[in-house]
């Protein structure tokens, strides 16, 4: 019995589908690109504010070279070799750093048993794997030993090993890496792609000496890992090394040959520009929302003009002015909702697919999901209001004239 | 005698076209009494349907009297004349007026929706209105799958829903084939023989000798025969 009321109450908007659901296309897509822009804002944020988590606020980076921090990312504009082992040795006395690793990174193959791929060496202390928070899912960290003897043992990243071993344990075994046998100590556990936009899985760890000499014959370090005791410090600290480090280069402050990024330098552009992308994405959003509203209130007041019989009947045998309104309204409403739940539905579902093929992390779009809907709800009552007064104004005296 | 159901007392109408003005009533004196079966007949743009506009409470009279059930038409507020529009007034349209979506039955129910809910007993009586009329198999045809005379007698189910005291026809066979105007002019009689009071508009003589009582309305008045 209900049905049939709101049949008879709503019927005239449904039995026009090809129009109702072009009434509504506007509506579609502002939803679901409102939906999906809300969902990327949040895991972006979501996922810089992790990587910078894991990155540390009490990390800083010493690079040698110029280099510019350019969309987030770290990069060194030219390769420079004016950064030794000795700068970070003497890096060591400096009051509040509690751990440091120099850091050598070159690219070179590992092969076992037949499987030979090409991946990232890096030559790093013992110290290296608690600065950068990594965990390991097998072995152990390098001695302090084996870091001054040179030897050749090496901690594989999670997807070196899985390609190399597979499920098969790779502790103590030995694979050649540049030709040379190595013997694997360790496994780091999984971390994906850091702030330095390196896939942290795809790497192979030495000791800092044997990369140097054996694998790459170099007498210059890519770069200095320096954590600190205290981030508040941070300012400080990061005066004294440059101090240090410009007295033991010999250049003045404006021919500087290094640069110390912290978190916050990576990470403060990388906010900005997503916080920046969402404002501008859901403005357009809300504007392809109000094209929309505009589009059904079109094809509502074609409706209104094409229904002005049967409005007039509906006066004529008793329904009022204000009942007249309502259903209009209700019409343009329920036309956006139906709309807004598909764009839902859409954005959700393109929020499934597209989050994890872009790494990005999952995240309960519970905001956008009430942001969307409240908006779509208001823009159909705007896009109702003008229509259904029209309706409202129709003379039912019409119906015994003409015809 | 007693009371009449409706009662007009000079009623005037003027409209405006552009800068003219016409008076389309001038001056409409009548008396309509329960049972009473009343045909109008008139030339083209003779005021008729205005006349039944405002006696079917869809338009106002710019002066005059009308009292329905004796009370002051004028008085009412819009809400009200909604009210005895759906309770007390049916309407039978020339053009039928059917919502082209929805079924017989769910159109002959459409009124009911505006009279509170639609309770068992109402979707009841339009059940039986519509076999009554014999449209017991088109309960579910829409307007589109029936004839014009199957149409008009769904209207009238419609007009006849709310149970209601006065019956306003404005050319009900207008757009009928001879034997469709035959059937629904019958109807007319058995309902008015049940007692409901009908005021009809009509050019057809015949149709209008089957009133119980025809009128002519010539330049906004009515002729005295
Ligand atoms: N809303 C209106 N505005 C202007 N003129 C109207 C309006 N309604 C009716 N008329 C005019 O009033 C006259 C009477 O019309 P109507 O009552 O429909 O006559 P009938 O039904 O007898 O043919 C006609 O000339 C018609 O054009
Ligand atoms: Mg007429």
């Amino acid at each position: 019995m209900n049905t049939l009321k709101l049949k008879l109450l709503l019927g005239g908007i449904l039995h026009k589908k090809l129009r109702l659901f072009l009434s509504v296309l506007g509506i579609i897509i502002g939803v679901s690109a409102l939906f999906l822009m809300n969902t990327f804002g949040e895991a972006a944020k979501k996922k810089t504010l992790k990587e910078i988590e894991t990155f540390g606020p009490d990390i800083l980076m010493i690079l040698p070279g110029q280099v510019r921090v350019s969309a987030g990312r770290a990069i060194q504009t030219e390769q420079r070799t004016t950064l030794k082992m000795e700068d970070a040795q003497a890096l060591e006395k400096i009051y509040g750093i509690k751990a440091l690793s120099p850091l050598f990174s070159g690219t070179g193959t590992a092969r076992y048993s037949f499987k030979t791929i090409t991946t990232m060496l890096n030559g790093v202390n013992e110290s290296y794997i608690f600065l950068r928070k990594f965990s390991l899912i097998e072995g152990r960290n390098f001695l302090k030993g084996e870091i001054t003897g040179y030897k050749k043992v090496a901690i594989l990243g999670y997807k070196v090993k899985k390609e190399l071993f597979g499920e098969e344990s790779a502790e103590g075994k030995v694979i050649l890496i540049n030709k040379l046998p190595f013997v694997v100590i360790g496994v780091l556990s999984p971390i994906g792609i850091d702030a330095s936009n390196q896939d942290q899985d795809d790497q192979i760890l030495v000791p800092i000496t044997t990369s140097m000499s054996s694998l790459f014959n170099a007498d210059y370090l890519s770069g200095i890992y320096v954590a600190v005791e205290n981030p508040s410090l941070i300012p400080q600290i990061e005066r004294n090394i440059e101090e240090l480090l410009l007295k033991r280069h010999r250049v003045s402050p404006s021919n500087i040959d290094f640069k110390i990024i912290k978190a916050e330098d990576i990470f403060k552009f990388r906010l900005e520009a997503s916080k920046l992308f969402t404002t501008l994405v859901q403005s357009i959003s809300i504007l392809c929302l109000l094209v929309g509203s505009l589009g059904v209130t079109a094809i509502m007041l074609l409706s209104v003009n094409e229904r002005k019989k049967e409005i007039g009947l509906r006066l004529a045998i008793g329904a009022s002015r204000r009942g007249v309104l309502l259903q209009f309204l209700l019409e343009s409403i329920l036309i956006t909702f139906v709309g807004g739940l598909v764009g839902l539905l859409i954005g959700g579902l393109l929020s499934i697919i597209l989050l994890p093929l872009l790494k990005y992390p999952w995240v309960f779009p519970f905001k956008p999901i009430i942001v969307s809907s409240a908006l779509t709800v208001f823009f159909g009552l705007i896009s109702g209001v003008y229509p259904a007064y029209k309706a409202s104004q129709i003379d039912p005296a019409i119906l015994l004239k003409g015809l | 005698m007693s009371k009449p159901l409706i009662q007009l007392i000079d009623i005037r109408k003027k409209f405006q076209s552009g800068k003219i003005t016409y008076e389309v009533l001038k001056g409409i004196n009548l008396e309509v009494y329960m049972g009473d079966f009343l045909a109008i007949m008139g030339p083209s743009g003779g005021g008729k349907s205005t006349l039944l506009n405002i006696l079917g409470l869809l338009d106002r009279p710019d002066s005059g009297l009308y009292l329905f059930e004796g009370r002051e038409v004028n008085t009412f507020s819009e809400k009200e004349l909604s009210r005895l529009r759906n309770q007390k007034i049916g309407f039978i349209f020339q053009a039928f007026h059917l919502i082209p979506w929805a079924t017989a039955l769910e159109n002959t129910l459409l009124p009911a929706l505006y009279g509170g809910e639609i309770t068992k007993e109402k979707i009841q009586r339009a059940h039986e209105l519509l076999e009554k009329l014999g449209l017991g198999d088109k309960k579910n045809h829409k307007p589109a799958e029936l004839s014009g005379g199957q149409q008009q007698r769904v209207a009238i189910a419609r007009a006849l829903i709310n149970n209601p005291t006065l019956l306003l026809a404005d050319e009900p066979t207008g757009n009928l084939d001879s034997q469709s105007s035959e059937e629904v002019i019958k109807i007319f009689e058995n309902l008015n023989k049940e007692g409901l009071t009908i005021i009809m508009v009509t050019h057809e003589r015949e149709i209008a000798q089957r009133a119980k009582k025809i009128k002519f309305l010539k330049d906004g008045k009515f002729i005295e025969d």
